[in-house]
């Protein structure tokens, strides 16, 4: 992997980050910090890793992206538009009456969406059946998933967890963006389901645990799937809710965001610099 | 008779055999449930496309979603609550609003694992199914329907709840095709008509005897579509004979009886008299003396139609 392609993913993970807060222009409010804090993880996925055409959005063979944390949705939006499935104007209609790109994401209203998540706890099934689905299909296609940290209570999870070792779908890999906080606290004081790594690795799973906010081993992890042949793939990527927006940083109260004017120009300000300063390198 | 009779869910897992015999896409799914649903076949002559999960009725749920995505049409049979009340969101979301191509059975619907008590019982399938748009419900009534209605399920594409009994149950009509939403008068009358639908036809018919010598001569309609149901079917036996009775294995409240009188409440105001088993948890027994203790045995059913016709013994 060069250095070149790690840059430029960096520069495009800024321009998504960019593209989140457009949304929440146009809308007002959003779940922000999730959504940056798996951006680095979905950019190399729709940048670098998966097989796509977005001009096919269908194409059999095609990898499959699930955002089982759906309210993230926003990241998923940005990669769509600056991967070029819809125009960049869809993003001035979140929040809007009839919007493509509602709070949480619709397969049958936006090119690129593959199930309709949000409830939690859904997406690891879903990504199971595609899975089995798509071995059996035997075109090589893949199933990528994210999962956030605060969702992983939820016992559906674990029936996946079950049925993805059970039937060896090396084909099948789950991110859970390990960012630390859910929406009344830090995940460890609410419920904790540490350690992660280890309770998949029980499972069956083939795990690693990555910095998700460093591109440079976000794609080496990518590169190195199936981290084991037979198995399905596991990476804990530790994150930071909110990165990219230093005042949003690790901060409980940034899960959902309702910013004032000053805020948003703030917010602005500070992630069109950080593409500035991408660019220039 | 009773030779002839058929175990409802071997006669559903023989459909969807032969059906698969001819659609590669078809898959069955088991919850540790697929033996008793009539699977053994299947799972002997297609065991690459046979599934078994273990007991995880939510995974299975979300699973069959996503099998459907990449063009599979996945078959899940379980005992009625544990396809349905257990995975409600997952048919919600992954299965209606996602409109994926899976068909879920509930077997030993009803009050039919009598004994097992209200845990296995399922009277609420049909109401809350049915409240998942662009979900088809379906309860066939006899070994010949069931057949016909699996391969009508399997052809429709979406999501569809169909709901078998496990009472051995004899042939009750001639065969005909299957058309979803659309009812069948089983016999003609002009004093009352009955609607009914699924494991109660037997009894009704027999009530509907008992009736005629009585001098009550009943419309008898078969509803093997619970929703979307067949209103024009419903309004015209209304404008006919004026006064409506439904049965079902299923609470009074929220299923066909309510289905029913929400379409005529809007198109023809007759009064509607409601058989089924009450809003609360039922109790246990053997299978026909629990029935004949909620009024839906054949005497109990003719009883209730007399009283409700003005005419009672």
């Amino acid at each position: 992997m060069s250095d070149q392609i790690v840059r430029e993913l960096e520069l495009q993970a800024a321009r998504c980050r960019r593209a989140v807060v457009r949304m929440i222009r146009s809308s007002g409010c959003g779940h922000l910090g999730g959504a940056m804090s798996c951006m680095d993880i979905i950019t190399a996925l729709y940048f670098h890793t998966m097989r796509l055409d977005p001009a096919n959005p269908k194409m059999k063979n095609r990898d499959r992206f699930i955002l089982s944390a759906g309210h993230k949705c926003m990241a998923q939006y940005a990669a769509l538009a600056e991967r070029g499935y819809f125009p960049a104007d869809v993003l001035n209609t979140y929040g809007k009456l009839g919007a493509k790109i509602p709070g949480h994401p619709d397969m049958h209203k936006l090119p690129g969406v593959e199930a309709n998540t949000g409830a939690l706890g859904h997406g690891l099934s879903i990504s199971t059946g595609i899975a089995l689905g798509l071995r059996a299909d035997g075109d090589g296609a893949r199933v990528f998933t994210v999962l956030g940290d605060g969702e992983l209570p939820e016992g559906s999870n674990w029936e996946a967890a079950a049925a993805a070792a059970h039937f060896g779908l090396d084909n099948l890999t789950a991110f859970v963006d390990d960012n630390g906080l859910q929406i009344s606290g830090r995940t460890t004081d609410i419920m904790n389901m540490q350690p992660i790594a280890q309770k998949f690795a029980s499972f069956g799973w083939a795990v690693r645990e990555i910095d998700g906010n460093d591109m440079a081993p976000v794609v080496a992890c990518h590169d190195a799937l199936p981290l084991e042949k037979g198995k399905p793939s596991l990476i804990v990527a530790h994150t930071v809710k909110g990165k990219g927006l230093t005042f949003a940083e690790d901060q409980v109260g940034y899960h959902y965001w309702k910013p004032s004017a000053e805020q948003l120009q703030k917010a602005e300000q500070e992630l069109d610099a950080a593409i500035k300063s991408k660019e220039v390198r | 008779m009773a030779a002839q009779n058929a175990d409802p869910r071997k006669t559903f897992g023989a459909a969807v055999l032969e059906a698969a015999k001819s659609n590669d896409n078809i898959v069955v799914l088991s919850a540790d449930s697929g033996g008793s649903s009539g699977f053994g076949d299947f799972q002997k002559q297609y065991p690459d496309r046979y599934y078994e999960f273990g007991i995880m009725e939510q995974g299975v749920v979300g699973i069959a979603a996503g099998m459907a995505t990449t063009g599979r049409i996945p078959v899940f049979c379980a005992i009625a609550p544990f396809a349905t009340s257990r995975p409600y969101e997952m048919f919600r979301n992954d299965l209606g609003y996602m409109r994926q191509n899976v068909k879920i059975v509930g077997r030993n619907g009803g009050i039919s694992y009598s004994d097992l008590g209200a845990t296995h019982h399922s009277l609420e399938d049909y109401a809350i199914i049915r409240m998942i748009p662009g979900v088809t419900v379906l309860a066939p009534q006899d070994p010949g329907e069931i057949t016909v209605a699996v391969n009508a399920m399997l052809t429709h594409d979406g999501p569809v709840y169909m709901r078998i009994g496990n009472e051995p149950i004899p042939e009750l009509f001639n065969r005909k095709p299957f058309v979803i939403g659309k009812g069948n008068v089983e016999q003609e009358g002009d004093d009352v008509t009955i609607i009914m639908t699924g494991t109660v036809a037997g009894a009704v018919l027999e009530a509907a005897e008992l009736l005629e010598r009585d001098g009550v001569r009943a419309r008898v309609i078969g509803m093997p579509t619970v929703f979307p149901i067949d209103a024009e079917l419903v309004v015209e036996s209304a404008k006919r004979t004026g006064k409506i009775v439904t049965v079902e294995e299923h609470y009074v409240i929220g299923g066909l009886g309510t289905i029913v009188q929400e379409v005529c409440s809007e198109r023809a105001q007759v009064p509607v008299k409601k058989l089924g088993v009450p809003h609360t948890y039922a109790t246990s027994g053997p299978y026909q003396q629990l029935l004949a203790h909620y009024g839906l045995d054949a005497s109990g059913i003719a009883a209730s139609v007399r009283e409700f016709v003005g005419n009672p013994v």
